[in-house]
């Protein structure tokens, strides 16, 4: 390449050679500020099924979410993405007040399951995780058998009253996790015994079975191969016509495949709510071009 | 103004790399331009000789340039500006190699042309043109290497230009021809470089256009210049005005 | 890497495997000694316990004479019951050894045999009246310096004075072993019987179900209280509370408390605020529970803790409520770790001595106790008592008693492992 530069117009070689070698810069709003001043994008819906407002949580002292405004579409994949200790999990959990379980955090702002108050006194929590289900990112099923395991949310709730009912919603939440045709004969096989995309299919069955409106998935294939992988995003696709999902996950890819709107969290902070597919092509804030190209440090 | 680098070093790397490589190709094919523009004007025979046998340069770099995108693509996966630009490059150099094609195609003329005086007639309205579209070809590079959306839009809104002149060509060569059938040979060949020019005009054109996609990350082709300039450039429309 | 590395870390190699090397020599040694104490404390321990789990038995002729008993088969069961069997046993002994002059000599004649052999031919003659007039062979205790002579522990070579068996008591012996009327058997005695002043008559029985009423008042105390304390602590008790801290602080240094301040808490509340019966395995194992909560409290919370809390998230995310999570996972999950625990506490509690001296556990019972509520003596409260004994015939009985707890506690041991791999699940 060296032999041509020799004989190329001025201004191609001035440019070669010049301090201004370097990646094009480009445009984006706050170009100089990474100040974050408010969510951009659309993280507002018409149709919201969850919803948050001034959403703030605080471990102890420490303010670990600041002022989120988020809705989240109803039958909608929306996928949170983020360095790790942004938010996103956190947030997430605000959405079934799993952090109830943790004495030291604090959760303010207003959160609407179907414009009911979530955190409301009259609210039970008991009731309100059957109706947001979550999937966590390392495979826990129980250890018990299979059936138990999918039954148990069932039997917790109520939902069957004989052994017949439960094992037809057994079976159908298995079938919707697409994973009855691998178990259907060792249901009272140990659901430990399963290789790890099995046993997530597993948790997603037995989060299912409860027949909740939206489901909460936290890293969920962050610890299984590709395949495994594939298997559980396509699952998802197809519970997308009957279920809300919230997916937090680490592979970008993984957001831009699965999810229809992004939401990029930084320092506890929502900067920017888009469709994916703006966010991945053409993102308007800086810190989520920055994270999303893979330039953070 | 530098974004941060990627954390990947590697990666910055190849990107640089990639857009350093599209800048020699764009800076071979503009002295290609230039080169066969020249041997036409000047009945340069030996000139236009060099320029259509040059022309396996430019289309090697096409085919090494394509095929390191296709690695970045594969290997870093880019995403948002980093995809933009990939993708911006990988039309780019398409264009570029067009216009390379159509260099060594005024180049494999102008030898044939050499031998009659016809063009010294032409002189004037094909200096003319051509001055234009080279303008137009290096304004574009000039704005792909520095990222200049204004420079750029100028460019695609100054495409009618060319159009125009190569219009008013059309009809003195037509005039040319009825004047003398013995030159219809000859003016037949000067009608396909100013062709030529005027495809090398729309390329550089759509070099432009790629600029705009890869800074403002919107697809401006197919639109009405109007549409983009209220859309995007708010600011320019008024100038324009 | 560089020449000079690979030289460098070749030098130290040498030194870090000799290093490797004496550790593990040092770690081996360690187990060969304390295998070395475990050996010399078993071997003596059954070398003289060994021979408890035999007694002598001497075979008599009884000439079961109507006139002397004063009773026949047509009299009722108290005149059977209240009949003079001493005198015929007596009369058989000087029908075999005739010629036996002196009270001392004939006092000795009489020895031969247990005190118990009248009980024995009484129940015979209960059981079935018919016998009344006839003559039977039948085989008695022998009395424990018989026995003892018998099982080679007393020297004949020494002189008669520093002899408790005198020179015609030993031919009386040998004319019965000639004539195979003394023979050695299993002694069901010492797992049959309950203590006695006698040593041959002496048996397990009462200190074993007493420590069987006690262990089971401490497992019933001491589990769900242990357990549910635990449960608390882990699961529901604020942190970083400073009562906790100080409740926390306090169960491990209970665990650190001698025992016999147990016993002395139990006596001045159980039995003196609250009147609980002394010596009965009631008050024996509200004592034990106090000793054990502590071990059984932090060996729960150790598992508890284990539990992985992603199953937990499960349940809770299922809409679990926080005692469903405790009842459903968080304490099956815990089972083998809690088992053990308890297991541990229970060997602790079944071997303990000391907090019983002081709540009167260690009386004599010659009774078998019955229910929780009857005077009653426990397996190490026994060993003691029998160590303390001055018959020669005690001592080995004493090490047979350690023998057989020893036996209990690797059952329970046993017991545990079996639980544990019961229990366990992979998760």
């Amino acid at each position: 390449m060296t032999d041509l530069i020799g004989t190329l117009p001025g201004m191609v070689k001035s440019s070669l050679e010049s301090e201004e070698n370097k990646l094009p810069v480009v445009e984006t709003r706050d170009e100089f500020d990474v100040e974050i001043s408010g969510t951009i994008g659309k993280p507002l819906v018409q149709n919201a099924k969850m919803s948050s407002r001034n959403c703030d949580v605080f471990y102890g002292d420490k303010q670990a979410i600041f002022n989120i405004n988020l809705d989240i579409g109803k039958n909608e994949i929306i996928a949170m993405i983020g360095p790790s200790g942004c938010g996103k999990s956190t947030y997430l959990r605000v959405l079934n007040r799993m952090n109830d379980t943790i004495p030291i955090c604090r959760v303010t702002g207003e959160h609407t399951l179907d414009g009911e108050d979530i955190y409301a006194a009259e609210q039970d929590p008991v009731l309100l995780r059957a109706r947001v289900g979550m999937v966590f990112q390392k495979p826990n099923p129980f250890p018990k058998s299979i059936y138990d395991n999918v039954a148990y949310g069932a039997k917790l709730h109520g939902l069957a009253t004989n052994r017949s009912e439960l094992d037809d919603l057994v079976e159908a939440s298995l079938i919707k996790a697409g994973l009855f045709k691998e178990v259907k004969d060792d249901l009272l096989m140990p659901g430990t015994g399963l290789s790890g995309g099995q046993q997530q299919r597993l948790c997603i069955a037995r989060a299912i079975a409860v027949d909740p409106e939206v489901i909460l998935m936290d890293e969920p294939t962050s610890a299984l191969d590709p395949i495994a992988t594939a298997t559980i995003e396509e699952l998802m696709d197809e519970l997308k016509e009957n279920y809300t999902i919230a997916i937090v996950t680490h592979s970008m890819q993984q957001a831009a495949r699965v999810s229809q709107r992004t939401a990029y969290f930084h320092l506890g902070k929502l900067v920017e709510v888009n469709d994916t597919n703006t966010v991945f092509t053409n993102p308007e804030h800086k810190l989520t071009e920055n994270y999303i190209t893979g330039r953070f440090g | 103004m530098q974004l941060g680098k990627h954390i990947s070093q590697r990666f910055t790397q190849n990107l640089e790399d990639i857009r350093n490589k599209v800048l020699v190709m764009g800076g071979l094919v503009e002295s290609q331009a230039d080169n066969a523009v020249k041997s036409l004007l000047e009945a340069n025979a030996e000139l236009a000789e060099e320029v259509s046998i040059s022309d396996y340069k430019v289309n090697k770099m096409e085919v090494a340039i394509d095929e390191q995108c296709v690695q970045v693509i594969a290997r870093n996966q880019p995403a948002a500006s980093d995809l933009r630009l990939v993708i911006a490059v990988v039309k780019v150099i398409t264009d570029l190699e067009r216009i390379g094609d159509e260099a060594e195609k005024i180049g494999r003329e102008s030898i044939k042309l050499a031998k009659y005086p016809t063009v010294n007639q032409l002189h004037a309205e094909l200096s003319h043109l051509s001055q234009l579209v080279l303008g137009m070809l290096h304004d574009a590079l000039d704005a792909f290497a520095r990222m200049d959306t204004e420079l750029a839009l100028k460019i695609v809104a100054n495409g009618d230009l060319v159009n125009k002149e190569y219009n008013n060509l059309s009809r003195l060569l037509i005039t040319h021809m009825m004047e003398d059938p013995r030159n219809i040979k000859s003016v037949l060949r000067v009608t396909w470089c100013a062709r030529s020019l005027e495809r090398i005009g729309d390329h550089s054109r759509n070099i432009c256009e790629y600029v705009v996609y890869f800074v403002k990350g919107k697809d401006i082709r197919h639109t009405s210049l109007d549409e983009v300039l209220a859309d995007h450039f708010p600011g320019e429309m008024e100038r324009k005005i | 890497m560089s020449d000079t590395t690979t030289k460098i870390i070749k030098a130290g190699l040498k030194k870090r495997y000799a290093k490797e090397k004496r550790f593990r020599f040092f770690g081996l040694m360690s187990i060969v000694i304390s295998f070395v104490f475990l050996l010399v404390l078993l071997i003596s321990i059954f070398s003289k316990g060994w021979s408890a789990f035999q007694q002598t038995y001497v075979k008599l002729d009884v000439e079961l004479n109507e006139e002397v008993l004063g009773i026949n088969k047509f009299s009722n069961k108290d005149a059977l019951f209240s009949a003079r069997y001493k005198k015929i046993i007596k009369n058989s002994l000087k029908k075999k050894f005739p010629g036996v002059k002196g009270r001392k000599q004939k006092r000795a004649l009489k020895n031969l045999v247990s005190k118990s052999a009248q009980y024995e031919l009484r129940d015979k003659v209960l059981k079935d009246p018919e016998l009344l007039g006839t003559t039977q062979s039948f085989w008695f205790l022998a009395k424990d310096d018989v026995d003892v002579f018998m099982k080679g522990n007393i020297d004949r070579t020494l002189p008669e004075s520093n002899r408790r068996i005198k020179d015609y008591q030993l031919a009386w012996i040998d004319q019965l072993i000639a004539e195979d009327r003394l023979e050695k058997r299993f002694n069901t005695q010492l797992f049959s019987a309950s203590d006695s002043r006698e040593p041959e008559q002496a048996g397990l029985k009462g200190a074993l179900m007493g420590s069987l009423f006690t262990m089971l008042v401490t497992l019933s105390l001491s589990f769900p209280i242990a357990v549910a304390a635990a449960a608390y602590l882990e699961e529901f008790a604020p942190q970083n509370n400073r009562w906790v801290d100080l409740i926390e602080v306090n169960i491990n240094n209970l665990a650190a408390v001698p025992s016999i301040v147990f016993g002395l808490l139990g006596l001045a509340i159980y039995i003196g605020l609250f009147g609980v019966p002394r010596s009965t395995p009631l008050i024996g194992g509200l004592v034990l529970t106090l000793m054990t909560l502590p071990t059984i409290i932090i060996a729960s919370r150790a598992a508890i803790k284990s539990v992985p809390p992603s199953i937990k998230q499960a349940a809770v995310g299922l809409g679990a409520s926080r005692v469903q999570v405790l009842f459903h996972h968080t304490l099956p999950l815990a089972m083998p770790g809690i088992l053990t625990g308890t297991i541990v506490g229970m060997a602790q509690a079944l071997g303990e001595t000391a907090p019983l001296l002081m709540i009167g556990m260690v009386a004599f019972v010659a009774e078998v106790p019955g229910s929780i509520m009857d005077p009653a003596t426990v397996m190490p409260v026994q060993i003691y008592l029998w160590s303390d004994s001055p018959e020669r015939a005690f001592s080995e009985r004493t090490s047979a008693a350690i023998m057989v707890l020893l036996a209990f506690l690797v059952m329970m041991n046993l017991i545990a492992i079996v639980l544990r791999k019961k229990f366990e699940q992979r998760w």
